[in-house]
């Protein structure tokens, strides 16, 4: 019987599978920091009740939650062209990166305006109102009583994101981005044998995501945050 | 060239994909009932701290959260297919791997990642009943199995069918890593459909449709329930 696993080769794979780390948390930051900057806007449009754009974010946020990531990546790779081809710009030529940073960014604005709204949502009126009432400005109302107060909210759901976030971008391989999922088709086509790969692949976002954890376990803390559970998805 | 959007195709495809629900209520229901059934049994262990199985459970539930679901299916599939054979040889079956049904490999796959996730969600739900409340329980003499009928689950339901929600919410969108692992669910089944004529964009997004009506729909149950179970959370005096 043939051996399955080599262990000599999951060991050299490390190597490989780490060369291309920095194009997985490339897509990590950029998503979150483009991700947080549009889901602040959806979230403040819905929380102020903007007529017309309130109802757009509403179903943007719904559809985005609804479908898988893998169905929004190939949405956005073959109808990005297509919609803004109609405009008469020719955008086939785009790197493959862009459109997988955009679906990411789509998908990552939808959950965090969830987390956001409902963080500010969840302060008590009675706060606003107090603030008000002895004089505070709406902006420092907001500053000094509500966002801290939402902050605590927030931060485990936060957490929670981006650990998902992190696990959704071993999908990115599906368009044929090489980081540290998409090497491994490189490794396999050489050794004929991929499973090493995957279970080394699996290790490292193994030890991502926990250092992830440990950092918001350690915000929590010393925000004095009870924990909470973390969901899929 | 203008902007090309197969309407009739993509009702095709909307009708094609419809079709595969059943496959992707398969992918999430089973493992959504595995889930429930042996995540209760890890969370009773690790709470009940049972030597030994309590501090396995707690390792692989750990390194399990951490890994990617697509990653957690393509090994179970690589491990089975390769070895698969040599185990058929042994036991003298007249099977070879290519007689292994993917479906069968992703609803394991998916079963095992949901366990991990609900036995974290009922290990939370039990927390948050207030150990007061067991000892009250026990002190005006109620049995374990009272208990749990009377006083822990009516308290624990509230916190827990949210979180169950989501989670089947995520096994419905995990169930299409599934067509990675070439099972036919609705995203290769719409995408068989636009082999021959390319509109592939028609098929995708007849896939996001269902798939957002089936999380709308649980979402909507979800709410249901919530107002049920919640009687007992209300405030106030009586």
């Amino acid at each position: 019987m043939e051996n399955i696993f080599l262990l000599s080769l999951f060991i050299d794979c490390f190597p490989k599978l780490l060369s291309r780390l920095h194009i997985t948390l490339y897509i990590v930051v950029i998503a979150l920091l483009f991700g947080m900057l549009l889901g602040t806007y959806i979230a403040v449009v819905r929380l102020y009740k903007v007529p017309v754009l309130s109802q757009l974010a509403t179903a943007y946020v719904s559809f985005i939650r609804g479908i898988p990531i893998l169905v929004l990546l190939y949405i956005v790779y073959i109808g990005l062209p297509l919609v803004i081809g109609a405009f008469g710009v020719n955008i086939n030529r785009w790197d493959t990166m862009i459109f997988v940073m955009i679906a990411y960014v789509v998908n990552t604005a939808a959950f965090l305006s969830e987390i956001i709204r409902s963080a500010v949502a969840g302060v008590d009126l009675g706060q606003t109102e107090a603030a008000y009432s002895v004089g505070m400005t709406r902006l420092q109302t907001f500053r000094r009583i509500i966002a801290p107060q939402a902050i605590q909210i927030g931060i485990p759901a936060l957490g929670n994101t981006i650990v998902s976030l992190l696990k959704d971008t071993s999908l990115a391989y599906t368009l044929g981005v090489i980081d540290v999922i998409g090497v491994i088709k490189a490794i396999s086509s050489n050794t004929y044998r991929s499973l090493e790969a995957y279970a080394a692949a699996a290790f490292i976002f193994f030890i991502l995501s926990s250092i992830l954890e440990q950092c918001f376990n350690i915000i929590s803390r010393k925000l004095g945050i009870k924990g909470t559970i973390s969901g899929q998805g | 060239m203008g902007f090309q959007f197969d309407i009739s195709f993509f009702v095709y495809e909307i009708g094609i994909a419809i079709q595969y629900i059943p496959v992707v209520l398969l992918l999430s229901i089973v493992p959504l009932m595995v889930g429930l059934l042996l995540g209760t049994g890890i969370a009773i262990i690790r709470l009940f701290k049972v030597r030994a199985l309590a501090q396995l459970f707690t390792i692989v539930v750990v390194f399990l959260r951490g890994v990617p679901l697509l990653l957690q299916l393509t090994i179970l599939y690589l491990t089975v297919t390769l070895s698969f054979d040599s185990l058929a040889q042994t036991l003298d079956l007249n099977m070879t791997s290519k007689d292994i049904s993917y479906t069968l490999i992703a609803v394991i796959g998916l079963s095992i990642n949901a366990t991990v996730y609900l036995s974290e969600v009922i290990r939370a739900a039990l927390q948050s009943v207030n150990s007061g409340q067991y000892e009250a329980a026990y002190s005006i003499g109620m049995t374990s199995l009272q208990m749990l009928k009377r006083i822990v689950i009516p308290q624990a339901l509230p916190v827990a069918i949210p979180l169950i929600g989501s989670n089947l919410i995520g096994l419905i969108k995990g169930s299409a890593i599934a067509s990675l692992i070439s099972v036919v669910e609705i995203i290769n089944g719409t995408l068989f459909e636009a082999n021959g004529n390319y509109k592939f964009l028609e098929a995708y997004l007849a896939a996001a449709i269902i798939y957002w009506a089936l999380c709308i729909l649980v979402e909507r149950i979800v709410a249901f329930l919530e107002t049920r179970v919640g009687v007992y959370g209300k405030g106030g005096v009586v």
